[in-house]
């Protein structure tokens, strides 16, 4: 217990909460996050109905096609702790495979908006059509350049394991890219409900 | 490694090395004393731009500016000296002794340290390419929609405007990040966050100002920019928008932001008077929770700023009400410093005045705010001179003097010379006459109708006198500059040397060299009180003893293991500052920069992956 | 090298851990959770006030489980909650602050 609390003490990462500098740097980073999109929702929300023309949410957002979509990224919340959890016991080869799936769900949800956002510009609603388009594609669109860049961060990782240059001893990296990813996704969790399933 | 052991050993370096060992430092001094001269190189640029105002107003119906040039100059002289005067001034006490103050080695991150100051310094340049480009921001310092949009203001001014701050932000939001795990966990041994020292109390506290306060401003510069370069509809009034949009994104960034200017300076007077009181700070934990509290109901005023934009009566008696509240524990903190100075057995020095200085005129600026804090009162104050007396009250006469004051209590601890003190008297007095001068009369203009931001007058109005002592207070200003770096140029060379204690202090940073070696603590200190370096020379006056002074360990400089210098701070700062500055250029420059960006961010991150020595050094726990 | 690696894992999971199998458990209830709120998108008649609670209360629902055993926190130190929490409700404050100054309740109770 002694030499287990001597060697953590030399970890030049841990600090004198016990606590990891990366990882409470991460949870700062997430609180912040909040503002961030809590002002776009926000604008989202001060602006929601003001719209001076068509189209409107009600006639073209997809909801079923949206909810595949939802519940994809949800899952890959999933994956993202079962990769963690790999990792952590040094079982490199589901921890790969965690990690690259979780990259596929990531860019699945991007995929979806990218079909969603195109077929949007086509039915009519486009950035500079109204208030809706405006604080739509703003507010979802930064949610899923969030997204891509945790997409390329899993991808990242991925490549550093099937180099073998990822292991057990980095699982702290690991926990630090799933703690982006989830928030990524609760914030998902946020906007879905209120800009597609209230009406 | 080899410049650094060289720099370490005192030999002789090339201009070259030099220069490459500023570029890639990792070192929290280093990093301070950059910061530090960024600051003040634009502080005379924001002043620069004040007094060719002061020289325009000084006269009715002058022709010195035109209009449009006047517009620039207000514009410039806000953003300035909020984003790159103040806020790197605070950043630089930060940077230099945050860490010293809770007795570590380095902050937590210590090349994402350096990474903020590159990035600054990019921001700053963008904004000030806006001179080369012959159109400069124009649209005051909290650019209100829809003047910002392509309709009201088509050249790229607003562009470089609203760029120059996003870049800043980026910066200060990386740098708010490192110093609250720094903060939080880089505590030497015994030292709880109430043992922490006031500075670092309140940086603290602006730590997380700046963490949740710059995603609305963000936000709001996001919105314009989307409005300006796509053709959104954020700040649309012919589509159904509300430019009010703007100004509540804006202030409930900019409320704190004012917080963040003045909280340091503040932290700043918590350290000096109990120096020169040889007294401790009169009821320590309630001037730490003051400043949460200041904190937090920070984020519940911003509207006091929109009283005369119609929000109806029951949003301006909300935020009235809170508005005033938040004077309560400012108040508070006031009648602590002065409990401080009470009774004690006072030492003058030059940092002692400017903190006295700052005390009162922080209290003549904090009085006109509470008159603002009345909706009605401030229908009348609110754009004109009474609010610019206000404003200079609390960031000139409060954060300026605070930050002098820090300037002249810390100089021999980061140069290992005093600065001299009659030179100083002559800033201080210089300083203190000719800010009075300049600002108090703004009062009375306010209250006899003068409008802000207007770049002339008509003679007739009974604004010519008080418009001409002002200009003359801002010459005067002038001359206690020119005092000051006078003071600067003699002492580099000639001045008295500094031992590790001047002034008999409290905390930590005095019990090392000064200037520090680059490891600052030989030995990881342990820490059993507040102000535990003056009670371990004379007890605590309750029963403590004073403690014999720790042998110094024999521990060999070389032992002691700090991160390594690195050049991708600077590039990865560079590169973003291609993508900011592409999108006033082409969609192919934002590309390029954006791959280069990416880039560098995973050389940036692997260089951390592949070597273990590139963290925070080990706190010495051993 | 092992040492290291288990007092790592000591200092940064304080309080226990989570089990896979809790993990797949919290994903069929975010599942379910989830079909539910869209299910009741589809129930006609559903009064508008107790779809909008409802969806409200199963949002905050699955943020808070994925936040609590997907992000760890449930089993972390307190300190992070607080990092995390803090923010997040002076968020929402401002949040719901704007919605009030742009008459969003009212613009949302009369439709």
């Amino acid at each position: 217990m002694a030499a287990e609390h001597a060697a953590a003490v030399h970890d030049p990462n841990i600090g004198c909460t016990g606590l990891d500098h990366r990882k409470m740097g991460m949870w700062a980073f997430l609180g912040s996050e909040c503002m961030f999109f809590g002002s776009l929702i926000g604008t989202y929300l001060a602006y929601k109905g003001k719209s001076i023309n068509g189209p409107g949410p009600h006639e073209i957002l997809n909801i079923p096609l949206t909810s595949v979509s939802a519940f994809v990224l949800l899952m890959s919340s999933l994956l993202m702790v079962l990769a963690l959890a790999a990792v952590q016991r040094n079982d490199m080869k589901w921890g790969k495979i965690w990690l690259f799936m979780t990259a596929v769900l990531g860019a699945g949800f991007v995929g979806f908006q990218i079909y969603e956002f195109t077929h949007f510009v086509h039915s009519g609603l486009t950035l500079q059509t109204n208030l809706f388009g405006s604080t739509f594609f703003v507010l979802t669109g930064f949610h899923g350049a969030h997204v891509t860049g945790g997409v390329i961060w899993l991808l990242a990782m991925w490549v550093l394991a099937v180099r073998g240059k990822l292991g057990p001893q980095d699982s702290l990296k690991v926990e630090i890219c799933g703690l982006y990813w989830h928030f990524v996704d609760i914030v998902w969790i946020v906007i879905f409900a209120l800009i597609y399933l209230i009406p | 490694m080899a410049t650094h052991a060289a720099y370490m050993a005192g030999t002789k370096m090339s201009a070259g090395s030099v220069i490459w060992s500023w570029i890639t430092t990792v070192d929290h001094k280093r990093i301070g004393l950059l910061y530090g001269a960024s600051a003040f190189f634009f502080f005379l640029v924001g002043g620069i731009e004040a007094l060719i105002m002061r020289l325009q107003l000084a006269q009715p119906d002058n022709t010195l500016v035109s209009a449009q040039r006047f517009n620039e100059l207000f514009t410039m002289h806000g953003t300035t000296m909020v984003f790159l005067a103040i806020m790197p001034m605070s950043a630089a006490f930060f940077n230099y002794l945050i860490p010293l103050m809770i007795g570590a080695r380095d902050v937590a991150f210590p090349r994402l340290n350096a990474l903020s100051y590159w990035v600054f310094f990019s921001g700053a340049l963008l904004l000030h390419l806006s001179f080369v480009a012959g159109t400069v921001p124009d649209g005051g310092w909290f650019g209100y929609a829809n003047l910002t949009s392509n309709q009201f203001s088509p050249t790229h001014s607003i562009d470089f405007w609203m760029l120059g701050l996003q870049v800043l932000g980026i910066s200060s939001l990386m740098a708010g990040f490192n110093f609250i795990v720094t903060i939080i966990n880089m505590r030497a041994p015994g030292m709880t966050l109430m043992r922490m020292p006031l500075f670092v109390w309140m940086s603290f506290v602006v730590q997380f100002l700046v963490v949740l306060a710059f995603p609305a401003i963000t936000v709001a510069l996001i919105l314009l920019m989307f409005d300006r370069f796509f053709g959104t509809l954020f700040y649309a009034p012919a589509a159904g928008a509300d430019p009010l949009l703007w100004q509540h994104l804006f202030w409930i960034f900019g409320h704190p932001e004012v917080y963040i200017l003045i909280l340091p300076a503040m932290g700043i007077v918590s350290e000096v008077l109990p120096t020169f009181s040889r007294k401790p700070l009169f009821g320590a934990p309630v001037v730490i929770y003051s400043g949460i509290m200041i904190g937090f109901l920070g984020f519940g005023v911003w509207s006091h700023h929109m009283f005369s934009v119609g929000m109806g009566p029951v949003a301006d008696a909300a935020f009235s009400i809170s508005t005033m509240l938040i004077a309560v524990p400012t108040g508070v903190k006031i009648l602590n410093w002065i409990g401080t100075l009470w009774g004690g057995r006072i030492r003058f020095s030059t940092a002692l005045y400017f903190s006295l200085g700052f005390i009162a005129m922080f209290t003549l600026g904090g009085l006109s705010g509470v008159m603002h804090a009345s909706p009605p009162v401030d229908l009348q104050q609110t754009d004109s001179y009474f609010i610019v007396a206000h404003f200079h009250y609390v960031l000139f006469g409060g954060s300026i003097f605070g930050l002098f004051s820090g300037v002249y209590y810390w100089w021999p601890k980061m140069f290992g010379r005093l600065l001299d003190e009659r030179l100083g008297m002559v800033h201080f007095w210089l300083m203190m006459i000719g800010f009075n001068v300049t600002f108090f009369p703004m009062h009375f203009l306010g209250l006899i109708g003068m409008p802000r931001r207007i770049y002339t007058y008509a003679p007739d109005l009974g604004w010519n006198f008080w418009n001409l002592v002002a200009t003359i207070g801002a010459f005067v200003i002038v001359l206690s500059f020119l005092a000051f770096i006078w003071n600067v140029i003699k002492t580099t060379r000639s001045g008295a040397r500094a031992p590790a204690d001047p002034w008999d202090g409290r905390t930590l940073e005095w019990t090392i060299p000064s200037p520090p070696p680059v490891y600052n603590f030989a030995v990881e200190p342990t820490v059993h009180d507040r102000d535990d370096f003056w009670i371990q020379k004379y007890g605590d006056g309750h029963g403590t003893p004073p403690r014999k002074p720790v042998p110094p360990a024999h521990v060999d400089p070389a032992s002691i293991h700090m991160p390594p210098p690195s050049y991708w701070p600077i590039l990865l700062a560079a590169a973003f500052f291609v993508t900011a500055s592409g999108a006033l250029v082409s969609i192919y420059q934002v590309i390029l920069g954006g791959f280069l960006t990416l880039y560098c961010m995973i050389r940036f991150m692997l260089e951390y992956h592949h070597q273990t020595d590139v963290g925070p050094a080990a706190g010495g726990h051993h | 090298m092992d040492s290291s690696h288990s007092a790592h894992a000591a200092a940064t999971h304080d309080g226990g851990h989570a089990s896979v199998q809790t993990y797949i458990r919290v994903a069929v209830v975010l599942a379910i959770l989830t079909a539910i709120e869209i299910g009741a998108l589809y129930v006609p008649g559903l009064p508008k006030h107790i779809l909008v609670t409802l969806i409200i209360i199963f949002g905050s629902l699955k943020f808070a489980l994925v936040v609590a055993f997907f992000m760890h926190l449930r089993y972390d130190n307190k300190l992070l909650t607080v990092l995390f929490v803090g923010p997040l409700i002076i968020a929402t404050a401002i949040i719901l602050v704007i919605m009030a100054l742009f008459s969003a309740f009212l613009l949302l109770a009369r439709g």
